[in-house]
């Protein structure tokens, strides 16, 4: 009697516990979910309230869909908008010191998709801490982008209209509105020279601003050239991340003055915190480099 | 014969150089082209005295330590050049020749310690303890540089290891006349160590029953070639293989004394970094190829080849 009692408890136990199952099996599909750019579903249960943000694209975008208050960790070179640097720093971000990004206990950590940060998810993954991993290296992914954070922290609207902003500037205009533009190189190093291809997001801005990559069929984000392929595709302006306006210390070098832009000074200095990363202020960017292109003689 | 041959070939090479780039030049314009004076020529004739003193430098050091693997960044100096140009960019070190200065001082700081350490207790140069403590002090270097760069959150270091690869994107005239001052005097002392070298093949005792000074001759030989390796850094960055590979194919096919091989060697480092170069530029343009990638590509096809035919026969 006593043990078939104990049976017929078990019993019961074993269906509230199957039925459990089946409801919690349910559940995560009422929260936010997203495929992301690693080909992961990533499904909360809420939308995310303590996010971890690995790139200051992101955390850009999350403050312009107006999800910033739910920071709770950025990197060092997080620094717009100035509310970000109130958001605690969990180091520079490359490779993610993933003790310091657990210890913030984020229920969302965004990553920049790259090998070392397909990594880092898998270790917080392990954790129990839930990461989405996103590209960004062209002007075409912010959109992307925005929707699925704007998913994620239940700001759907918010990343829908940031995303359309984002999609109406890129498609906004033709390669070359005039025709026949003013060209640019985007010089991020000089010895060796390397060189800013079809691949950034720097591209697609200078073709916006109507001007004209010089080394747009180089389909990588960026490349090593020489200075005589620079010579002889013979830009107008040499573009720059600089946040001074001092020439560049190359600039009076015999090789490099084979260049007519460098030996002219026909340089754009163009500030790293607007130019340095594809973000919201895209708009900006592109006005921004339109008026130093007319104002540079 | 084998001078002009190898003569020859070097003029071709500089030549070839001088014709073709990715700027697609018309022949009838080369004369009178910027492109021509201010990089092609400068770029060529330093490529080819790099590769010359890498040669050189490869050749006395494998004798001096007796060892075939030897190669010319081995005793420490990639390592240490690699720290100083590293610290210079770190540190925000202006001016044009920062960089390459930085990392001559620190091969050469690399140098003067694994010297130092040669010279411990009497070993006097001890080929095993160079080679031992050539690996160590570069181990060492390479990881102050690596926690520099880990450390230091500047994007720019990672440039300074793009630098350090190697390569003549710098190259200039002003480049050419530094090594044209600086590198007769330590090749110089080299060849003129030919004989003594030829000695000391023999073994340190027998060299010195024959008349060699094998405590200074080793001195002096080490001092040389690793002045030359660390001036070879400072204007082209760390480029691998010309100084292991040029010896071993000069000894295979013009014999192993010391008064031919020097000059050779100085030669065919000079045309297969030169032509190296000129492929690097052309081959995948507009993009262009890491020099040390190619040294390898064209010399170890044709360093298996003769390796086949020396063990075979």
């Amino acid at each position: 009697m006593r043990r078939w009692t104990v049976r017929t408890h078990l019993a019961g136990l074993v269906a509230l516990a199957a039925v459990a199952c089946a409801r919690g099996e349910h559940a995560p599909a009422a929260g936010p979910a997203v495929t992301d750019d690693a080909g992961r579903r990533v499904a909360l249960a809420v939308p995310a309230r303590r996010i971890v943000s690995l790139l200051p694209s992101f955390t850009e975008i999350l403050f312009a869909i107006g999800a910033g208050h739910r920071l709770v960790g950025r990197t060092a070179w997080c620094d717009y908008p100035p509310a970000a640097l109130a958001v605690p720093s969990v180091g520079d971000g490359i490779p993610p010191n993933v003790e310091a990004v657990a210890a913030r206990r984020p229920d969302l950590v965004v990553l920049y998709r790259s090998g070392q940060n397909a990594t880092a998810a898998e270790q917080l993954e392990r954790l129990g801490i839930r990461t989405v991993l996103l590209d960004l290296n062209r002007l075409e992914e912010l959109a992307p982008a925005a929707r699925r954070l704007g998913v994620l922290t239940g700001r759907t609207a918010a990343g829908d209209s940031l995303a359309r902003a984002m999609d109406s500037l890129v498609s906004q205009s033709p390669e070359s509105p005039t025709p026949s533009p003013v060209s640019l190189v985007f010089l991020v190093w000089d010895n060796p020279p390397i060189v800013i291809g079809a691949g950034s997001y720097l591209d697609r801005l200078a073709g916006l601003a109507g001007a004209r990559n010089v080394f747009h069929d180089i389909a990588a984000p960026s490349a090593q050239v020489s200075i005589e392929t620079i010579a002889a595709r013979n830009p107008d302006f040499i573009a720059v991340l600089s946040d001074t306006a001092a020439p560049p210390r190359y600039a009076g070098r015999p090789e490099w003055r084979v260049v007519p832009a460098v030996r002219k000074r026909r340089f754009l200095f163009l500030p790293g915190g607007l130019f340095g990363r594809p973000g919201p202020r895209a708009r900006e960017a592109v006005r921004e480099l339109r008026r130093r292109l007319d104002t540079t003689p | 014969m084998k001078y002009v041959v190898l003569a020859g070939a070097a003029l071709a090479t500089l030549a070839a150089a001088l014709l073709v780039g990715p700027a697609n030049l018309p022949f009838a314009d080369l004369p009178g082209s910027a492109i021509v004076w201010q990089l092609r020529l400068p770029r060529a004739v330093l490529a080819f005295l790099v590769g010359g003193a890498l040669g050189v430098a490869g050749t006395s050091l494998q004798a001096l330590v007796r060892n075939p693997l030897a190669d010319p960044f081995l005793l420490g100096l990639s390592g240490g050049a690699g720290l100083g140009a590293v610290a210079a960019i770190a540190l925000h070190l202006p001016g044009p020749w920062a960089l390459p200065l930085a990392a001559f001082v620190g091969a050469v700081g690399a140098m003067a310690l694994v010297y130092r350490l040669g010279l411990m207790g009497g070993a006097e140069l001890d080929p095993r303890i160079l080679l031992l403590g050539g690996v160590a002090v570069g181990a060492f270097a390479a990881a102050i540089t690596t926690a520099l760069v880990s450390l230091a959150q500047a994007t720019e270091l990672r440039n300074a290891f793009l630098w350090l690869w190697g390569g003549f994107s710098g190259a200039s005239w002003t480049t050419v006349l530094v090594m044209l001052a600086y590198a007769p005097l330590p090749l110089g002392v080299l060849v003129a160590s030919a004989r003594p070298l030829d000695l000391l093949a023999l073994g340190e005792e027998p060299a010195q029953y024959l008349g060699a000074d094998v405590r200074r001759l080793k001195r002096v030989v080490y001092l040389a070639a690793s002045l030359l390796t660390a001036a070879a850094v400072a204007v082209a960055g760390v480029i691998g293989f010309v100084g292991l590979v040029v010896p071993h194919l000069c000894r295979l096919v013009w014999g192993r004394l010391h008064r031919t091989l020097l000059p050779t060697a100085f030669l065919t480092g000079g045309i297969l970094l030169a032509a190296a170069d000129t492929l690097a530029r052309t081959v995948v343009a507009p993009r262009e190829l890491p020099v040390g990638i190619v040294t390898a590509l064209l010399g170890v096809p044709v360093f298996a080849f003769l390796l086949r035919r020396w063990t075979v026969s």
